[in-house]
């Protein structure tokens, strides 16, 4: 190789060279096969005993999902005892439809922790980002200041936070949305720091060099150049939520999640079925929303 | 004769461990109509940027408009400065987001303030005097249209037309023509000449055609020091040509020396 060449490979960094490449990759493998290895050792590896008929199993019972018994259930099931006595008589229809209700009442719930989460994050997260994005040159401490915030809310899981916060506020949705605002504000201030720095710098010199204030500069240049993506990330983010405080019920924080951990609980795949079919449809509606109005903002 | 609009003494500008700008005394008249020509990376855009407090000296008195410029002056009377200070800058200094007609509103910033500012709620009379501009640069028609769907020549205009409702003492242009074609860079220039008539005006240009246009005076800057100050009649083709030889271009970017007799590299220098 040309000695110029080889010198502006070395100046490159180490990672740029195919030796270096081959060295990385390398070493994954490596952390691969440790972490496969350690783990067969200990005995972790096992699928249970009867993973084929277990899954076949449950299968079977996801395939019906409970709903179509709000329609086309026995009106007259009964639950009989050994010797042959008519413990009760149910209505599988009434029962079904009673939880389809349910259901609903919990999508709508699951849907305001959603979208009151969201806003809550995107609005904690706006004064940080500014602080955060490096072309704005905020004072140094304040920028490490909001970056660490935003690190720790985006390394804390939301179910943590509502765990947390249902200790704080009790049960309900209250917990959910500040779980939810906590934590997509990492992920809201990141992106919006992002927008931020890929801003056109010119036009802020434009508007800077009329004389105009920080304020002046921030609404006339900032904003207007910014305001598009933002839009589209909080669609995103708020997609995200969406996804995740279906799972919050779990906790007690309201919502699907609740109805996911009592299906779980009981085995009762069935009414899981019917819940992910809902949680499903949810987010996939939501999902081309929101890419419309993305298309249609850009 | 009254203060000078702009002094400069002993100013080094210190980049990257090198010195792109050197000059000992620099002094400009309220009024005159400056050129500053040179190649590029001789510190032609450095000096623009010194002037308008983008840049700050590394030693020396950059005095502008009765200011001291400089890490001691106060943000507010940098943009006291700047509000008397108008920009055309190299490449397209424009919102891309915003209208033509907001673009110009720009200009007005310094008068306007507080919410109207924020919420571009502009006074009628500023909304009228932005119109008026740009009429008078011929883009009346455009008003609406976003600055990132205009050409090139439109939005050089759009940037004049909010020189001409900013309404500064001092103009400065930093290669206004770049990028455009001969017909659009012409009009350009007439049209900026037409908003520096009662400023300091100082462009940066490279065609030596738009130079009775736009000054009475010449500054050549050449590796960042002041090769010739002389009014526009004393300056021929001999001292642009020097200015502009390959030699001189080649020694400031480090490169061995190639000869190439007869170039003439004044004409449609990209950038």
């Amino acid at each position: 190789m040309h000695p110029a060449l080889a010198a502006a490979e070395r100046r490159a960094g180490p990672l740029r060279s195919r030796l270096g490449f081959l060295a990385l990759a390398l070493a994954y493998g490596l952390l691969v096969a440790a972490c496969l290895g350690s783990l067969g050792r200990e005995g972790e590896l096992s699928l249970g005993r009867t993973p084929l008929a277990n899954l076949l199993k449950t299968a079977t019972e996801f395939a019906r999902p409970s709903f179509v018994d709000a329609w086309w259930g026995n009106p007259q099931l009964e639950y009989v005892s050994d010797d042959g006595t008519v413990l009760r008589v149910e209505d599988r229809r009434e029962v079904e439809r009673h939880y389809l209700a349910g259901l609903a009442e919990a999508s709508w719930t699951t849907i305001r922790i959603a979208t009151l989460g969201s806003l809550l994050g995107a609005l904690l997260a706006l004064p940080l980002a500014v602080l955060v994005a490096r072309n704005l040159a905020a004072p140094r401490a304040l920028a490490w200041l909001a970056k660490g915030v935003l690190d720790v809310a985006r390394s804390i899981h939301t179910l943590v936070f509502g765990l947390v916060l249902v200790g704080i506020v009790g049960l309900g949705p209250t917990a959910g949305i500040l779980a939810i605002g906590l934590h997509s504000l990492g992920s809201y201030g990141k992106l919006f720091a992002e927008a931020i720095e890929t801003l056109d710098m010119a036009a802020v010199d434009a508007v800077r060099s009329v004389g105009a204030g920080p304020a002046q500069v921030f609404f006339n240049a900032i904003w207007p150049a910014v305001l598009p993506q933002f839009v589209s990330s909080h669609l995103y983010i708020w997609e995200f939520n969406i996804r995740d405080s279906t799972i919050l019920g779990i906790i007690g924080a309201g919502g699907l999640g609740l109805l996911i951990s009592e299906a779980t609980a009981l085995f009762q795949w069935g009414r899981l079925a019917t819940v992910l079919i809902v949680v499903i449809a949810l987010v996939a509606s939501f999902d081309a929303m929101s890419r419309c109005i993305r298309k249609a903002l850009l | 004769m009254s203060a000078p609009a702009i002094v400069l003494r002993a100013v080094v500008c210190v980049a990257g461990g090198r010195a792109v700008l050197e000059i000992e005394d620099l002094a400009i008249a309220p009024g005159e109509r400056i050129a500053i020509v040179g190649h590029n990376g001789a510190g032609k855009s450095t000096l623009l940027r010194l002037l308008s407090g983008f840049s700050v000296a590394t030693h020396g008195r950059v005095e502008v408009l009765g200011r001291v410029l400089g890490a001691a002056l106060p943000a507010a009377e940098l943009r006291a400065l700047r509000r008397e200070t108008g920009q055309v800058l190299q490449g397209l200094h424009l919102v891309s987001r915003l209208s033509a007609l907001d673009n110009v509103l720009i200009g007005c910033l310094g008068r306007v303030g507080g919410w109207r500012s924020w919420a571009r709620c502009y006074p009628e009379q500023e909304r009228a005097a932005a119109a008026a501009a740009l009429q008078a640069v011929g883009l009346l028609a455009r008003a609406q249209s976003r600055a990132d769907t205009l050409s090139g020549g439109e939005r050089q205009k759009v940037a004049i037309a909010r020189l001409l409702v900013q309404q500064p003492r001092l103009i400065l242009a930093d290669e206004p023509t770049a990028a455009l074609d001969p017909a659009a860079a012409q009009e350009v220039c007439q049209l900026l000449a037409r908003a520096g008539r009662t400023a300091t005006l100082i462009s940066v240009l490279h065609n030596p055609a738009q130079l009775p246009l736009l000054a009475e005076r010449v500054i050549g800057l050449r590796e960042g020091k002041i090769a010739f100050d002389l009014p526009l009649a004393a300056v021929g083709e001999q001292a642009l040509g020097d200015l502009y030889r390959p030699a001189a271009r080649m020694r400031a970017s480090g490169c061995p020396a190639i000869s190439r007799p007869g170039t003439r590299v004044l004409r449609g220098s990209p950038r």
